[in-house]
């Protein structure tokens, strides 16, 4: 029981006084996030609500480990994010958290299948058989074959969010995930969203432009 | 299924610039069967040229003199103590002796049995290098015989020549040793009369020896010398063909009996052509590398953003660079293994074809062409390893 609960404390996610370093003077003022110190913990969700360039996208590059442009520091695992070595970064990326980016960022010539297998077979938390599965319950599985480049954006956004759900996580970071989704789309994605999250004990960490009706968070913070 | 080269394969453009990945691959093979065959040449050329002189316990004894030519006939050709030490010091030379001539008047007759009369030299020498040293060969003051080695050529050129054109008797090894030859040694204001008696013939100097202690005392005695350069020195060495000894002669304008060295200098040209033929295919080796890493670089320049987005997705780079190395480690072990294949039928057509009946080559290509070859192996994919390890960790 106390390993469990120390293994619950290790696996979280602290913000320490982290502030964007070309963030304005204002805006750190304003926000809930930047120079407080934050605890993101396994099980919960947790939605970041902000307009445009008020530094969403940082936060959740920041969280990934994708930049390290700030100041204070985000803890994991007793350790700086910002301190990774590369490898480390790779091995976080696989184990502890998994990201839709607001970009996408798909590989454009390669296939649905092949942009969702190179994400599953890093470090499978499902069979193969489970993405024609999930392609099916977001409404793209005859789109599988195709190369990524031939579908529209509403469809490389649901291929995105079934590749951020190939892997083990404890913390799923999105991005304006359902940025360009219909509704029907939307509440299909989010409940395979908090199915998989709940499957694994782990994380929602939601970002997005205005609070997402069909998505029922924890906490609310604002930037 | 691990996760594998054929995972992330599809995310490489790794078709792209196939005449240069190709190219390259000709060249190491190249490279490498020429490095191989160097080698094996080498080896050939130690063996086949070793023992070519005849040696006494594992040594070749050489007599080294200065040379004299028309230029410096005039000048001194002794060694001098800066010489001797210099002959000392070198790693191929195991031990070094001057021969001691005699700086006196040496008159020999044979008396009634040999009758003749000649004006008379001698030479000593460390004991240690006499390949033949009797107990009698020893001389003290006061002692009225002269123990004497006599070298078998000389002996030879007695029996051979001399004794039938005067009339005289021959001898046997056995029986020389009975005739007494008269030494009448005269200088510094004394004379006096020894008797010379042949104990031993030398097969390796040379020369009329005499012991040590008689030619020093004498010396000190008729000649009114204890220290003097010699003009002569014996050089023990393992390898009379060793090209550095060869070498460091030459440099030093030492005269030695070709005939003793001719292999070394053979061996010597032999080897400067096997060399400049390893040089070769190591350069070769050397392009085949460069080529091959200009494939690599521009493979990874062409899947630079999906390298990219692999690593944001989670890939390691170090897994990266070991996966994408290991793909090519059959195509290196191939292009090794073919150029070991061709060196080895190349040393058995060599030695079955070329060289047959000499059984001390083998048909059979040595472990160190073997040791060679794994060696080349692990230096190609270390390199290309650190080389991709590097561009990946710089995305």
């Amino acid at each position: 029981m106390l390993c469990c609960r120390l293994l619950f404390l290790l696996m979280r996610i602290q913000l320490q006084q982290v502030v964007p370093t070309y963030i304005e003077a204002e805006k750190i003022e304003r926000s809930q996030l930047w120079n407080n110190t934050v605890v993101f913990e396994p099980g919960r969700k947790i939605q970041i609500v902000a307009p445009s360039g008020s530094g969403k996208t940082s936060l959740i590059h920041f969280l990934y480990g994708l930049r390290k442009d700030y100041n204070g520091k985000i803890i994991f695992d007793n350790a700086s994010i910002a301190d990774f070595t590369a490898d480390n970064v790779a091995v976080y990326r696989q184990n502890n958290i998994s990201i839709v980016f607001q970009d996408l960022r798909l590989f454009a010539e390669q296939t649905v299948l092949q942009n969702l297998e190179v994400k599953r077979q890093l470090n499978p938390y499902h069979n193969n058989s489970k993405i024609s599965d999930m392609a099916g319950q977001l409404g793209i599985g005859n789109k599988l074959e195709k190369p990524c480049k031939t579908c529209s954006y509403g469809e490389q956004q649901r291929v995105a969010i079934i590749r951020a759900l190939q892997q083990p996580f404890q913390f799923l970071l999105l991005d304006e995930p359902f940025s360009h989704l219909d509704e029907t789309n939307r509440k299909k994605a989010m409940a395979l969203i908090e199915e998989e999250a709940a499957a694994r004990n782990a994380s929602i960490i939601l970002a997005d432009l205005k609070p997402i009706e069909y998505f029922n968070p924890d906490q609310t913070l604002y930037l | 299924m691990a996760l594998s080269f054929k995972h992330i394969a599809p995310f490489l453009h790794k078709e792209n610039n196939k005449a240069s990945r190709l190219l390259s691959y000709f060249g190491l093979g190249i490279g490498v069967l020429l490095l191989l065959c160097a080698v094996q040449l080498y080896i050939n050329i130690n063996v086949l040229l070793k023992n070519k002189s005849p040696k006494k316990e594992g040594y070749d004894f050489i007599a080294v003199t200065k040379d004299i030519t028309d230029d410096n006939i005039a000048g001194d050709h002794t060694f001098s103590a800066e010489d001797l030490a210099g002959l000392k010091q070198q790693p191929f030379i195991d031990g070094m002796a001057p021969l001691i001539g005699n700086k006196f008047m040496i008159d020999a007759n044979g008396g009634k049995m040999l009758p003749f009369s000649t004006d008379f030299f001698t030479e000593a020498i460390d004991n240690s290098f006499l390949d033949t040293l009797p107990p009698s060969f020893q001389w003290k003051p006061g002692d009225a015989v002269i123990p004497i080695i006599v070298s078998s050529d000389y002996f030879e050129i007695y029996n051979t020549l001399f004794a039938p054109s005067r009339d005289l008797p021959q001898f046997s090894e056995s029986t020389i040793s009975s005739v007494f030859i008269q030494l009448d040694c005269y200088g510094n204001g004394f004379k006096d009369s020894y008797k010379g008696q042949v104990v031993a013939l030398s097969d390796r100097i040379n020369t009329v020896l005499v012991p040590e202690d008689f030619l020093e005392w004498a010396n000190k005695k008729y000649g009114n010398v204890s220290v003097f350069n010699p003009s002569r020195v014996y050089i023990k060495t393992k390898d009379a063909n060793n090209p550095d000894l060869l070498q460091y002669l030459g440099q030093h304008h030492f005269h030695v009996n070709k005939d003793k060295t001719k292999f070394g200098r053979v061996k010597q040209v032999l080897q400067a052509i096997v060399s400049g033929l390893a040089g070769f295919g190591v350069l070769v080796i050397v392009l085949a590398m460069v080529l091959f890493s200009f494939y690599l670089q521009l493979m990874i320049a062409k899947s630079r953003e999906n390298l990219q987005l692999m690593l944001m997705l989670g890939y390691a780079p170090q897994w990266l660079s070991k996966t994408v190395i290991k793909n090519w480690i059959p195509v290196y072990v191939t292009i090794v293994a073919v150029a070991v294949a061709v060196t080895a039928a190349l040393q058995w057509s060599f030695k079955e074809m070329v060289m047959k009946g000499k059984d001390e080559l083998s048909s059979m290509i040595d472990w160190s062409v073997f040791a060679i070859a794994a060696l080349l192996l692990v230096i190609s994919v270390w390199i290309n390893y650190r080389l991709v390890k590097k561009l990946l960790y710089r995305l």
